[in-house]
């Protein structure tokens, strides 16, 4: 027993000194030796041979908040003929290690939106392991070098403006579409449902960004861009809109309501020769929030009948407007897949035709509970 | 049933969410793949089923100890070998899976070998434990990292990302003619319960073993094989899933967590899955050294009283994983891993033949037993 326990404490020491020895850890970068990507931008050149411009924007490390108060960022730009190859060259152009692993945001220029580039952008994102699938996606206007260099009035060192608009934390504004990497992928993958990504601008004058208008890709068509109202009820009919502002007015009635309980079901039926029928139902509850005339509790029915009928006129604009062109944000296409055994599906030709010419019906059902705090 | 035996099913079941099953399962998506797992699962089923009323017969003792029991030399010795291989090769295929997961995801920049190695180090020492022990090993690590696995995965199940669009679409494949490959690999989650041939030796009082532990287990498989293959589709879409080598883990990258410490949910993920495989591993190579010490009688090769027979076999164990896993690649682990799930079930089939014909031989002896 004596005798083990001396091998078990020499063997102790000898561990205990081998320590000594470790070099720690040689493959690990210290903190201190990285430098942490905010966001990513990709541009389109004049170029031909080197047609892509990746734009990073780089945090500049700030030892406290105090010390800085105001942001402080980098910049890493360069052009070439692959994304990974720029990338790695411009590894050359810092003295740190480049760390995707916080890159939050993928600005695409408008440019290279329209160039149908998308899948080979798309491939390099998801390629590399680092970047995180659930970065936003959104297209710079009028390019993304622009919208990355610029940094908001009231931006503090803590964090950029930009993800704010798009977490749903901050901002929850019922115009800005939030597009995840991921979505992007399914989207631009499956034929039955098209990407929509939202459209960063800025507003020079009172320096902030604005997002509130989106913009709808498909295969072997140029983007197709949607206005504020129309990305509203495109994010309404997604199911994604919490609460939105609607204003009606007609027969003399002029209100803006809130709608804070929205319930959208739609679905598709196949008749004879691939005739469609397109059913959608919204349902709505809210209450009215301004109005250019006094209001009457009493006429509260009417004023939802007044509702009714203007939001089913919008979005059955909406609607004919997308099939007419070809657009489908809101996975109609999927919708009916997911319902319809795979030998029955339609090829992507023939769904475009049946799509375009669908018999659309919309009912909207809504119930104001309140005119305010004043009649 | 002891909770032990649900153990052994269950963790063979969650931990190859990470291994090359739902690759392949997803790669035969618009194949076949819906109704391959249907008929899996009541392949599987009918093993489990089969496997514990056998083993529950005859408490407490091992495979190879009934074996000896009933059959002739020239008939166990290869079969057992070749279980043990097979079993080895199990093991090693989760551990290739994990070590390619970790150097693409967690840590880039460290040589593939001293991840296999760090892996590789407290698995075998694991395996030499006693069976008891090992299972004790397994609890603790399970409880720990349970309610973790059931935290993902509610949070893949609320996530308001999860297309149900995408999911219904996919389920409507189940009108083709399964694919032989799928229904192989979702009998491969079922195999949990082939662990009873050494780990029976824990099992020393008869067990009930009724309609509700059918029931219990049939709930456990069903819910987690369509986790499994449903969830990355809906948050990938069925159309060029098979583009992504690790579905699972691509998953977790797309599920967020907004008020943790973390947002990214992959490294939640990618860490419980380390100890899920480290169970896995651990549980397929304990059977295998087991089944190998029985063969090579491991234990009675001393040299000056140090046991050479158990160093051999792990040096054996080392330099066989460690190079397949610098050797291989994501496409060759691919289909080997085919291979391996389609020779293991018809292997375990035919099995189930000669545990009826050992049950009846060790039923007679023990008949006449009583009679003298």
């Amino acid at each position: 027993m004596q005798a083990i326990k001396r091998i078990i404490t020499k063997f102790l020491i000898l561990m205990t000194v081998s320590l000594m020895l470790l070099s720690g850890c040689g493959e690990f970068k210290d903190i201190d030796k990285m430098v942490f990507v905010s966001m990513i931008g990709i541009d389109q050149t004049n170029d031909s041979k080197k047609p892509y411009k990746i734009i990073l924007k780089l945090y500049v490390p700030t030892s406290s908040f105090r010390q800085s108060s105001t942001p402080q960022y980098s910049y890493l730009i360069k052009e070439g003929e692959t994304l990974a190859e720029i990338i790695s060259i411009l590894e050359s152009h810092t003295d740190k290690e480049l760390d995707f692993g916080h890159s939050k945001m993928i600005v695409i220029g408008e440019e290279m939106l329209k160039n149908e580039k998308n899948k080979e952008i798309l491939d390099f994102l998801i390629r590399r392991p680092d970047i995180q699938m659930i970065s936003y996606v959104g297209m710079g206007r009028p390019n993304a070098e622009e919208i990355l260099k610029f940094v908001p009035k009231g931006e503090t060192a803590l964090q950029p403006t930009l993800f704010n608009y798009f977490d749903n934390d901050g901002a929850e504004s019922s115009y800005i579409i939030t597009s995840f990497l991921f979505d992007f992928r399914r989207r631009l993958k499956a034929e039955d449902i098209s990407p929509i990504l939202p459209i960063i601008e800025i507003d020079k004058p009172t320096s902030h960004f604005i997002v509130d208008k989106s913009i709808v890709l498909e295969e072997d068509k140029p983007p197709y861009e949607l206005d504020s109202q129309k990305t509203m009820l495109v994010k309404m009919l997604s199911g994604d809109a919490k609460n939105i502002f609607f204003s009606v007015n007609r027969e003399n009635e002029h209100f803006v309501a809130r709608l804070d309980n929205i319930k959208v079901n739609y679905n598709l039926k196949k008749g004879e020769n691939n005739n469609l029928s397109l059913n959608v139902k919204i349902k709505l509850v809210g209450i009215i929030t301004e109005s250019k005339k006094n209001l009457s509790n009493k006429e509260l029915p009417r004023y939802s009948k007044l509702l009714e009928e203007e939001m089913k006129e919008e979005v059955e604009q909406l609607i004919h407007e997308l099939k007419n062109e070809g657009y489908d944000p809101i996975g109609f296409g999927l919708r009916y897949n997911a319902y319809t055994l795979p030998k029955n599906r339609m090829d992507s030709k023939e769904w475009m035709e049946a799509y375009k010419n669908a018999e659309l019906k919309v009912t909207a059902k809504s119930s104001l509970k309140s005119t305010g705090s004043v009649q | 049933m002891s909770r032990y035996y649900y153990y052994l099913i269950l963790i063979n079941m969650i931990a190859n969410i990470i291994s090359a099953v739902p690759t392949i399962l997803l790669h035969y998506g618009s194949d076949g793949a819906v109704s391959g797992l249907l008929i899996g699962i009541m392949l599987g089923l009918a093993i489990v089923i089969c496997f514990t009323k056998f083993f529950n017969a005859f408490p407490g003792k091992t495979f190879p100890e009934m074996l000896v029991e009933t059959t002739a030399k020239w008939f166990y010795y290869p079969l057992l070998f070749f279980m043990a291989v097979l079993w080895f090769i199990a093991g090693v295929s989760t551990l290739i899976t994990y070590t390619f997961m970790l150097i693409r995801y967690l840590t880039p920049d460290i040589p593939i070998m001293i991840i296999g190695l760090t892996l590789f180090v407290p698995i075998i020492f694991g395996c030499f434990m006693k069976t008891d022990r090992v299972l004790y090993a397994i609890e603790i690590v399970f409880l720990i990292n349970f309610p973790l696995i059931i935290f993902i995965i509610i949070k893949a199940y609320t996530s308001k990302d999860l297309n149900w669009d995408f999911i219904k679409k996919s389920m409507l494949y189940i009108v083709q003619m399964p694919n032989i490959n799928v229904v192989t690999s979702c009998i491969f989650l079922f195999l949990g319960v082939v662990n009873l041939v050494v780990f029976n030796r824990f099992f020393t009082h008869k067990q009930h073993f009724g309609l509700k532990q059918v029931v219990v287990i049939s709930f456990i498989a069903v819910s987690t094989i369509f986790t499994t293959y449903f969830i990355p589709i809906g948050f990938h879409g069925l159309k060029s899933i098979d583009e992504l080598i690790y579905p699972w883990v691509a998953t977790s990258d797309s599920m967020r967590m907004r008020y943790f410490l973390i947002e990214r949910l992959v490294y939640v993920f990618l860490l419980l899955y380390l100890a899920m495989a480290f169970l896995s591993i651990l549980i397929h190579w304990h059977v295998a050294v087991e089944l190998f010490k029985f063969i090579f009688k491991l234990e009675k090769l001393k040299l000056k009283g140090i046991n050479v027979g158990n160093i051999l076999l792990v040096a054996l164990f080392a330099v066989c994983s460690l190079y397949l896993i610098v050797t291989l690649t994501e496409y060759q682990l691919f289909q080997y891993s085919i291979y391996l799930f389609n020779i293991s079930s018809i292997i375990f089939f035919a099995k189930i033949m000669l545990f009826v014909y050992i049950a009846r031989r060790l039923k007679g002896a023990g008949d006449q037993a009583d009679n003298n």
